[in-house]
């Protein structure tokens, strides 16, 4: 028998750092150009009455303290840059949450001539949210699926390598249907 | 024998272990101050465990040697605050005449090293979470110095377990009444908690002096600050309510401060930078000042 002392440690340590990330999810919040219905419905969800802290989800300001950003809005062709940069500055391992139908496919600005449509062509999505506006109840339901998306493929939804390869994909189609 | 009160108790494991309980403590009170439900017990254990598996990004341009053991040794400076102190109710791993002076300055040198790691990254808000950092550590710690010391005088020696000794069970905090709130609004401002976390403050400079810190750093500096919350209270408990005679009295004086604590952080609203400053070289150095006078004078007459 030739047991690997380091598999053992590996499959706890692996363990441990998955529960670690399941149950203490921080979030930033970001805004590219929406018109802050889902922001204030965002704002709701962190507010007292519905208290996210008891799942762990906890506000941050900075990206380098967050996992998963949570972004609004049709991405503005001004604050395509910016969501990018907030992209990359997030530390590994990271997810986004994409609210309300604007950030899906456009919303009502579907068409206009200063906007991206979808978050996706910018940035790799995990979950998306429908709605104009979302409920609470519908971003809490949104974020517990990521969580236990989470539980299933032990701690990554997908390699970054493969997330960016299919965000190129997205963003030809999008400027090709344009 | 010393190895094991450096590293296991009371210094070491049982002082991180202590520090992520007590942060639950606070985080719950309020909450529950807050008419809400708040984190479940293994929120603190599962936040650091989650940020020592995330990746650390270095900024560009920082210094990379300060970068990376700044926050070893603002948490190494809490830890060893942690050997002077009556921890858990037993008497101190160490001690030696001047000790108190020694652990309020391994205290502040967590603040310090705040201070330092926001001044070497160059991002804006860092450096303007550092000066506020540092400005209000100018402010508050000479107030707090002073009302630590009014036990120290009564008592005449400036080793904490001599003071509590001489003490003899008997609560100061009945007798020096000013200079007990005066320590206890310090410790709240050593701690950057709320009214005093404007070099902390999200809604203006982000995160303040640890904006570009992530995984690895962030998690010592985090573990850090409970270790010193709970260093704090024991210091305040132990030389204001009579010492702490066994676990049962060290946990139940230090909870009650931290009640009082967390019902202070839930009241009051943040107070500016300025604020700050003007409030403790106001009010904060006079009272205890008066406080001051007052058992010199007592001391002189009787």
């Amino acid at each position: 028998m030739n047991i690997n002392p380091e598999h053992i440690w590996d499959g706890a340590l692996e363990k441990l750092k998955t529960w670690a990330r399941i149950n203490s999810p921080w979030a930033i919040h970001y805004n590219s150009g929406s018109c802050n219905g889902c922001d204030i419905e965002i704002l709701a969800t962190l507010t007292p009455r519905y208290d996210l802290e008891r799942v762990g989800v906890k506000l941050q300001g900075s990206p380098r303290h967050a996992d998963i950003l949570i972004c609004t809005g049709p991405v503005t062709l001004q604050s395509r840059e910016r969501l990018k940069r907030i992209y990359e500055q997030m530390p590994e391992p990271k997810f986004v949450v994409a609210v309300g139908s604007c950030a899906i496919s456009g919303g009502a600005f579907q068409g206009c001539y200063n906007i991206v449509g979808h978050v996706d062509a910018v940035i790799p999505v995990d979950v998306y949210i429908p709605g104009c506006p979302p409920r609470p109840e519908a971003i809490i339901d949104g974020v517990v699926k990521l969580l236990e998306s989470l539980k299933k493929t032990d701690g990554r939804a997908q390699s970054t390598d493969d997330r960016l390869q299919n965000t190129d994909n997205r963003s030809q189609t999008a400027d090709a249907g344009q | 024998m010393s190895i094991i009160a450096l590293l296991i108790f009371p210094g070491g494991l049982f002082a991180l272990a202590c520090g992520l309980a007590y942060e639950w403590v606070d985080r719950k009170l309020i909450a529950r101050f807050q008419n809400r439900i708040g984190p479940r017990w293994f929120q603190p254990v599962a936040d650091t465990f989650k940020l020592l598996a995330k990746e650390e990004v270095v900024p560009a341009g920082v210094n990379p040697g300060l970068f990376t053991w700044l926050p070893v040794v603002a948490l190494a400076g809490a830890l060893t605050a942690a050997l002077y102190v009556p921890m858990a109710g037993l008497p101190p791993a160490f001690s030696f005449p001047g000790d108190l002076i020694v652990a309020v300055y391994l205290l502040s040198l967590l603040t310090l090293c705040t201070g330092l790691a926001g001044a070497n990254t160059l991002d804006r808000f860092s450096i303007v979470g550092a000066v506020r950092t540092l400005t209000q550590l100018f402010s508050y710690e000479a107030p707090f110095m002073l009302a630590l010391l009014s036990p120290a005088i009564v008592a005449g020696s400036w080793q904490v377990s001599e003071i509590i000794a001489q003490t003899g069970g008997q609560w100061a905090l009945i007798t020096q009444p000013v200079s007990f709130v005066v320590a206890l609004i310090g410790l709240m401002g050593k701690l950057e908690l709320p009214p005093f976390d404007a070099p902390e403050a999200e809604t203006e400079i982000v995160a303040g002096a640890l904006t570009e810190y992530s995984g690895r750093g962030y998690a010592l500096f985090r573990l850090g600050r409970g270790v010193e919350l709970v260093v704090g209270l024991t210091l305040i408990a132990a030389l204001y309510m009579g010492g702490l005679a066994n676990p049962i009295d060290f946990l139940i004086k230090t909870l009650g401060l931290l009640v009082i604590l967390a019902l202070i952080q839930t009241l009051f609203a943040r107070l500016r930078i300025d604020q700050t400053v003007g409030l403790w070289w106001r009010y904060g150095a006079l009272l205890v000042l008066a406080q001051l006078a007052v058992i010199v004078g007592a001391r002189l007459i009787v």
